[in-house]
C-alpha cells in the first residue's frame, strides 16, 4: 500500500505550489477576473514552458504522457490558489476529447495546445440538457464532404476565448439517445458561430454559443460518427476527478481560514475558537475535507489504473461527495467568520463561490448520487 | 383548540385584498409617486400604513389574528419597498423611550417614508458581543452636544440613509452593558464618512461609517445617558421576531416547486427527480410545523400572556427554511445560476441563482447569529445556569 506520489509528481506539486504563492494573490487574481480575458496569458505561457500543459498528453504528441494522478496534484493547488487560466477547459476537457478521439486531427492540434499557443473549449451543454451529455438537440447534417451544425450551446467553459471549440451535435439518434452523437472541432471565429461570453459567479468566464450553418470538412469529426457519447463521458470523468481535486483544495483552505479566524477573533472575551459549538463544528469541516479527499485518492486510483466499471461508480460518489462535504464546509466557514464571511474582501468566499460552480458542472450532488445507487 | 377565522377575520382579510388590488402598481407609474401615494392611502385606512404601531401613535390596534392575515396577504402582493429600519426599528424606540418632542419630530417623517433610517449597533470588535462597542461620545462641557468618535461596521443603507440612529459609549468605568447612549444622528454632515462593502452576492448594502467628531445636539438622545442598552435589547427581541417570513416562505416554495416543475429532466421535469422532491417535501414540512409554532406564539399573544418558549425558535427556524429555498432554487437552476450579475442564461428563475444563495447566507448571521441565538435560548428558555466561563 503506498499513498506516496512519485518523485516527479512530488516535484510538479511542489512548483505548482510555488507558482500560486508568488502569483496568486487575491488581489491580483480578482484585477485578472475583471480584465479580459479573465485569465493571464502571460501566465498560461509560463505553465507551457514548466510543461503542466503537458502532463495528460501521449509523448507522440509532445506530451509528458501522465494520468490523471499527475492533473489531480496539478488541480489539488489550482483549487488552492484559485487560479482562473483555462486548464480544465483546454487541457482536461478540450484537450482531452481530442486525445482520445486521437488520428490525425490530434496529431495537429495537440502540439500546439500543449505548447500554449492555441486553447480549447469543450462545448457539450444545451438550454434544456441540465446534467445529462447524452441530452442533444445540436444537429450536424452531411453536405457533401462536411457537415454543417446548428444549434445552442450553453454554458461552455472558457468557451469566448477559446480558439477552437470540440461541439458534440446528433449526427443521428433521438435527442437523449446516446448513439448517434458526434463531436467536431470546430474554429471559434468560423462563419455562423456566434458567441457571447459572460463571468461566473467564481470570477471564471462561460459563453453561450449559436451556431447557424456552420460548415466543418469530413475531417473535424473527432473519433467515429455517431461515437461522441463514449468520448465525452471518458472526458467528464477526468473533469470530475480534475474538478474534485480542485474543490479539495479549495476546502482545504475554508477550514483551514476558518481555524485561523476563529483563534484572532475575540468575542465576549475570548477568542471564538474558545467555544465548543463552534470547535466541533470546525472538527465536522476537518472530518469532511479528509473524507473527500480519501474518496478523491481513491476514484483518481482506480481511474488511472484503468478498471473503469469500478472507476465510474466510485466517479460519482466522488462528485456527490464532493458537492455536499464543498458546500458544508463552505456555508460553515462563511457562518463562523460572521459578516467577515459574507465580504469579497476575505478569500474564503471566493473558495466557497468556486465550489459552488464546481457541484454545478458535470451534474450536482443529487445527480450523482442517483447515478451511484442505480 | 379552533384556528378557524371568524367571520370578522374573513371580512377583514377580503377588505386587505381589496385593498390591494386596488392600489397595485400600474407599468408606467412612477415608482416613488405610487410608494408614497401607497402608503398615504394606507394611512387613511386607519394606520395600515403603521400596522405595528400601538393605536396611540396612530397604529390599526389590529388583534394578533388580524396581524397575521395581514402577513399572509403581503406575502403574495407586489407591496412598494420599505425598509424596516425607520417603522420597524427605531419608531417604536422612539415612541417608547423618547420625550414627546423627539416624537412629534420624528415620527411623521418615518410614518410618510420620506427620510432613510440606518442601524449603527455593530463595530468591528462588536459583532455578537454588541455591548462592548466603543464608539465614544462626550458630552460637551456647556453639555449641548455630544462628539462622537468611531466605526461603525455592517451599516446596512448608510449609504442612502438620513439618519442612524446609533449605540454610543459615554462611560466605560462600569459594566459593558451599562454606559451606553442611544443617539440619532443624521448622515448627510461633516465628519461620517460611508464606505462601501461589497458581500458575496456582489451587491452593495452594507458599509462602514467613520464617525470623526461628530457634533449631536443632546436632543438628539433618546432616553437617560447610559441606558441605551436597555433600549436596544427591547428591539433587537422585536427585530428577531420580524426575521421569520413565514409567509413570504411559503409563497417562495410555491414559486420553487413551480420553478422546479418547468426543469425537464428526460421524460419528466425536475419534481419528478427522487432526491429533489425528497428535499422540497422536508421543506414543507418544517415550514408547515413552523407556521403553527408561530400561530401558538400568536395564540398567546392574543390571550395577553407573555411569548412562550416556542417563539424563541422562529427566528432560527424561519431564516434556516429561507435558505434551504435559496439554495434548491440555486440547485434548480443547474449550471445556469452561475451566471453572474443581471445574466440570464437558461430558464428566468434561474437568474441570479448562486447569489441569491450566497446572499440568503447572511441570514443566520446577522439579527443575532444563529450560534449566540441558541446560547440566548439555552440560558433563557432551557433554564441552563453555566458553572463557569
Ligand atoms: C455499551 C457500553 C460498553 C462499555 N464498556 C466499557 C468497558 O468495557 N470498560 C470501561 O471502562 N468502560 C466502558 N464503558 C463506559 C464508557 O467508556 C463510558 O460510558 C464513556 O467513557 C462515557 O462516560 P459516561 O457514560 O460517564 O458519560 P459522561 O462522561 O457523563 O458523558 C455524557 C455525555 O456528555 C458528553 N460530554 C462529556 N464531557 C464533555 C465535554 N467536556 N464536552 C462536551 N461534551 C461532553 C458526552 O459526550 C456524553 O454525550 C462502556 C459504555 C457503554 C455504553
Ligand atoms: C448582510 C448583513 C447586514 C447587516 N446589517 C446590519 C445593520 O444594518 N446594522 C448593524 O448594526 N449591524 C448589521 N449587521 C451586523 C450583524 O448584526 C453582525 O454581523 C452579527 O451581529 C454578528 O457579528 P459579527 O459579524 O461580528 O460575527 P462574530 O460575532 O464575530 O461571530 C462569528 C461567529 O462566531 C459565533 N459566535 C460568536 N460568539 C459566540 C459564542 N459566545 N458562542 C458560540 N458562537 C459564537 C457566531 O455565531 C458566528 O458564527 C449586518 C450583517 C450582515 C452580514
Amino acid at each position: 500500500m503506498n499513498f506516496e506520489l512519485s518523485d516527479e509528481q512530488k516535484l510538479i506539486g511542489e512548483s505548482v505550489e510555488r507558482f500560486v504563492q508568488d502569483n496568486y494573490e487575491l488581489e491580483t487574481r480578482r484585477k485578472l477576473a475583471e480584465q479580459d480575458p479573465g485569465f493571464s496569458r502571460d501566465y498560461w505561457a509560463q505553465m507551457a514552458e514548466l510543461g503542466w500543459l503537458a502532463l495528460p498528453f501521449a509523448e507522440e504528441h509532445g506530451g509528458f504522457g501522465g494520468n490523471q494522478i499527475d492533473t489531480m496534484v496539478v488541480m489539488e493547488q489550482f483549487g488552492k490558489g484559485l487560479v482562473l487560466e483555462p486548464y480544465l477547459a483546454s487541457i482536461v476537457m478540450g484537450g482531452g476529447a481530442v486525445k482520445r478521439a486521437g488520428g490525425d486531427l490530434a496529431a495537429e492540434v495537440l502540439p500546439k495546445v500543449i505548447d500554449g499557443s492555441r486553447q480549447l473549449a469543450l462545448a457539450y451543454a444545451e438550454p434544456q440538457s441540465r446534467f445529462d451529455l447524452h441530452d442533444v438537440t445540436t444537429t450536424a447534417k452531411q453536405d457533401g464532404d462536411g457537415y454543417v451544425l446548428n444549434g445552442h450551446k450553453s454554458m461552455v467553459l472558457h468557451g469566448a476565448t477559446a480558439d477552437q471549440i470540440v461541439v458534440s451535435a446528433r449526427t443521428g439518434g433521438g435527442q437523449i439517445d446516446t448513439d448517434g452523437i458526434s463531436l467536431f472541432l470546430i474554429d471559434a471565429d468560423a462563419d455562423g458561430v456566434k458567441r457571447d461570453g459572460f463571468p461566473t459567479v467564481d470570477g471564471l468566464r462561460a459563453c453561450e454559443i449559436e451556431l447557424k450553418d456552420v460548415r466543418v470538412g469530413a475531417d473535424r469529426l473527432l473519433g467515429e460518427a455517431g461515437k461522441g457519447f463514449e468520448i465525452l463521458s471518458a472526458v467528464a470523468n477526468d473533469a470530475i476527478l480534475a474538478l474534485a481535486a480542485e474543490a479539495v483544495g479549495a476546502m482545504e483552505r475554508l477550514y483551514k481560514d476558518t481555524v485561523e479566524y476563529t483563534q484572532e477573533r475575540v468575542q465576549f472575551d475570548h477568542p471564538l475558537s474558545d467555544f465548543q459549538v463552534l470547535q466541533h463544528r470546525m472538527v465536522d469541516m476537518f472530518m469532511e475535507y479528509e473524507q473527500s479527499k480519501s474518496l478523491l485518492y481513491r476514484a483518481t486510483l482506480e481511474a488511472a489504473q484503468g478498471d473503469a466499471e469500478t472507476a465510474q461508480r466510485t466517479i460519482h460518489a466522488l462528485k456527490h461527495l464532493i458537492g455536499r462535504n464543498g458546500i458544508f464546509i463552505g456555508e460553515n466557514a462563511v457562518q463562523l467568520h460572521g459578516g467577515m464571511g459574507m465580504t469579497e474582501e476575505l478569500a474564503i468566499g471566493h473558495y466557497f463561490k468556486r465550489i459552488l460552480v464546481i457541484d454545478s458542472q458535470f451534474g450536482n450532488a443529487d445527480y450523482h448520487l442517483e447515478k451511484f445507487a442505480a | 383548540m379552533d384556528i378557524e377565522l371568524s367571520s370578522e377575520d374573513l371580512a377583514f382579510r377580503d377588505e386587505v385584498r381589496q385593498f390591494f388590488k386596488d392600489n397595485a402598481y400600474k407599468p408606467g407609474d412612477d415608482y416613488n409617486q405610487w410608494r408614497l401615494d401607497w402608503f398615504k392611502k394606507a394611512r387613511e385606512k386607519g394606520g395600515w400604513d403603521v400596522p405595528k404601531w400601538p393605536k396611540d401613535f396612530g397604529g390599526p390596534g389590529w388583534t394578533p389574528t388580524q396581524h397575521y392575515i395581514w402577513e399572509q396577504e403581503t406575502a403574495r402582493a407586489t407591496l412598494p419597498w420599505d425598509m424596516p429600519f425607520g417603522v420597524g426599528m427605531v419608531a417604536p424606540i422612539i415612541m417608547g423611550y423618547g420625550n414627546e418632542e423627539q416624537q412629534q419630530r420624528f415620527l411623521p417623517d418615518i410614518r410618510a417614508r420620506t427620510v432613510n433610517w440606518c442601524q449603527g449597533y455593530s463595530e468591528p470588535g462588536a459583532g455578537s458581543d454588541l455591548a462592548s462597542l466603543k464608539t465614544k461620545a462626550v458630552l460637551s462641557e456647556d453639555g449641548s452636544h455630544y462628539v462622537v468618535n468611531g466605526q461603525k461596521i455592517w451599516t446596512t443603507a448608510a449609504h442612502i440613509a438620513d439618519w442612524m440612529f446609533c449605540l454610543t459609549r459615554t462611560d466605560d468605568s462600569g459594566k459593558k452593558q451599562e454606559g451606553i447612549t442611544f443617539l440619532l444622528i443624521p448622515m448627510k454632515q461633516e465628519g461620517i464618512e460611508v464606505k462601501p462593502i461589497i458581500t458575496l452576492g456582489g451587491n452593495h448594502t452594507v458599509n462602514t461609517v467613520y464617525l470623526t467628531d461628530v457634533k449631536v445636539p443632546v436632543e438628539n438622545r433618546i432616553g437617560e445617558e447610559g441606558k441605551g442598552w436597555t433600549y436596544a435589547k427591547g428591539l433587537l427581541q422585536h427585530e428577531r421576531t420580524g426575521l421569520a417570513g413565514l409567509s413570504r416562505s411559503l409563497v417562495a416554495l410555491e414559486g420553487l416547486k413551480e420553478n422546479a416543475r418547468s426543469v425537464t429532466r428526460g421524460n419528466g421535469t425536475l419534481m419528478d427527480d427522487g432526491s429533489f422532491r425528497a428535499k422540497v417535501a422536508e421543506l414543507e414540512v418544517d415550514l408547515l410545523a413552523a407556521e403553527y409554532t408561530e400561530l401558538r406564539s400568536l395564540a398567546s399573544a392574543q390571550a395577553g400572556a407573555a411569548p412562550g418558549p416556542e417563539s424563541s425558535i422562529l427566528k432560527l427556524k424561519g431564516t434556516e427554511i429561507q435558505q434551504r429555498i435559496q439554495k434548491l432554487t440555486m440547485e434548480a437552476g443547474g449550471v445556469f445560476s452561475a451566471a453572474w450579475g443581471d445574466k440570464s442564461v437558461g430558464p428566468k428563475f434561474a437568474r441570479g441563482g448562486m447569489a441569491g444563495y450566497l446572499a440568503s447566507r447572511a441570514y443566520t448571521i446577522y439579527g443575532g447569529a444563529s450560534e449566540v441565538q441558541k446560547d440566548v435560548i439555552a440560558k433563557n428558555v432551557l433554564g441552563i445556569k453555566r458553572s463557569s466561563k
